[in-house]
């Protein structure tokens, strides 16, 4: 029998890797929102095409954008609008750190994310002597759910729904279970309670029937 | 992130981390998951709830770093409900199931495979006619 890590440990780990990442990209851990940007790689290089230039040239096209608008409207109005303005006018390097903040990771970043989620898997389970080639999810999941064609058809299922369904309700266990419910979105804890309550009925289903 | 070179590299750390975490836990094994759907046994449960805890102490204490953002909700228990009923079938989640594979359960590339179909389906859907609106946690 594999010992697995107790719940404190668990815990631990999943809050320090959600953390961690914050930390480093400024942005929230969230797994399904790679597999959005992988599967749609298509449309994500080309916008990535058109983003460089800009964010690499920002500074660059707010200069230009000033000088268009002060021949558009003239010096004075300008001038005037700027004065009228309420509150504080953000400078030019305020609005280049904001686009750099705001910049999305590259999706060959996401797609190497990705990849690496077996490499891990790999290691660690040769590490605990559970690495074993398997041709379906274990005994319990076997006897659930048979052999051979339908199995197959059974988790092609599955996985659409877990695919579909994360991407329609905006995030998954890591987006909005753990990075969602505690930065405190309210949208998030609505997701979690109905995927954690669906499984819960089709699970006690699977179970009983 | 300064350079590419350096975003990919934490990424592909992040990967390889979050692959063991699965792995480490007993997140990827159906057994435990199951285990945890019917209330079986409660390590699993504790250790998500204990994260959520702990993570949200510690986002309390970080600085905000960029406006707090508005979220939709249409879509959100329709999605959340799929993911779950999905969730209890293959026992995998979008990062599990890639770690499944990881650990030598083979048949999770059906699972894979039914993701990225899923996934793929989803954006066809959500750019043409039918809009189911566009909000993905983590990544803008």
């Amino acid at each position: 029998m594999i010992e697995y890590a107790n719940w404190w440990i668990t815990a631990i780990s999943l809050a320090s890797i959600t953390l961690i990442f914050w930390i480093i990209f400024k942005r929230p851990l969230g797994v399904s929102g790679s597999w959005g940007r992988v599967v749609l790689w298509k449309s994500e290089s080309l916008i990535t095409k058109v983003d460089n230039p800009i964010y690499a040239h920002s500074q660059t096209m707010v200069n230009s954008l000033m000088a268009a608008t002060i021949e558009a409207f003239g010096e004075k109005a300008v001038q005037k609008a700027l004065d009228d303005h309420k509150g504080p006018i953000p400078g030019l390097s305020e609005i280049s750190n904001s686009l750099a903040v705001e910049r999305r990771l590259p999706w060959t970043g996401h797609l190497l994310f990705l990849l690496m989620l077996p490499v891990g898997g790999f290691i660690t389970s040769y590490a605990m002597g559970n690495f074993h080639i398997q041709f379906n999810l274990g005994e319990l999941h076997r006897s659930l759910f048979g052999t051979g064609f339908s199995y197959a058809l059974t988790l092609i299922v599955g996985g659409i729904l877990v695919g579909f369904g994360t991407q329609l309700a905006g995030g998954c266990t890591t987006g909005h279970g753990i990075s969602g419910i505690s930065r405190l979105i309210p949208a998030s804890l609505i997701a979690t309670c109905s995927f954690f309550g669906s499984a819960v009925v089709v699970s006690l289903l699977l179970k009983f029937l | 992130m300064k350079s590419t070179y350096v975003t990919h590299f934490f990424m592909a750390i992040f990967g390889l981390l979050m692959g063991g975490i699965m792995v480490y836990t007993g997140f990827s094994n159906f057994n435990e998951v199951h285990n945890m759907f019917v209330f079986e046994d409660f390590r699993l449960l504790f250790g998500f709830a204990g994260a959520v805890a702990i993570s949200a102490t510690g986002f309390a204490l970080l600085p905000r770093t960029y406006p707090k953002n508005k979220r939709k909700f249409d879509g959100t228990i329709s999605g959340g409900t799929m993911f779950g009923v999905g969730w209890a079938i293959t026992g995998a989640c979008p990062t599990i199931a890639l770690a499944q594979i990881g650990q030598g359960q083979l048949a999770a590339i059906f699972t894979v495979a039914g993701i990225f179909l899923g996934v793929w389906l989803y954006r066809r859907l959500s750019t043409g006619s039918i809009n189911l609106g566009n909000e993905i946690c983590g990544e803008d």
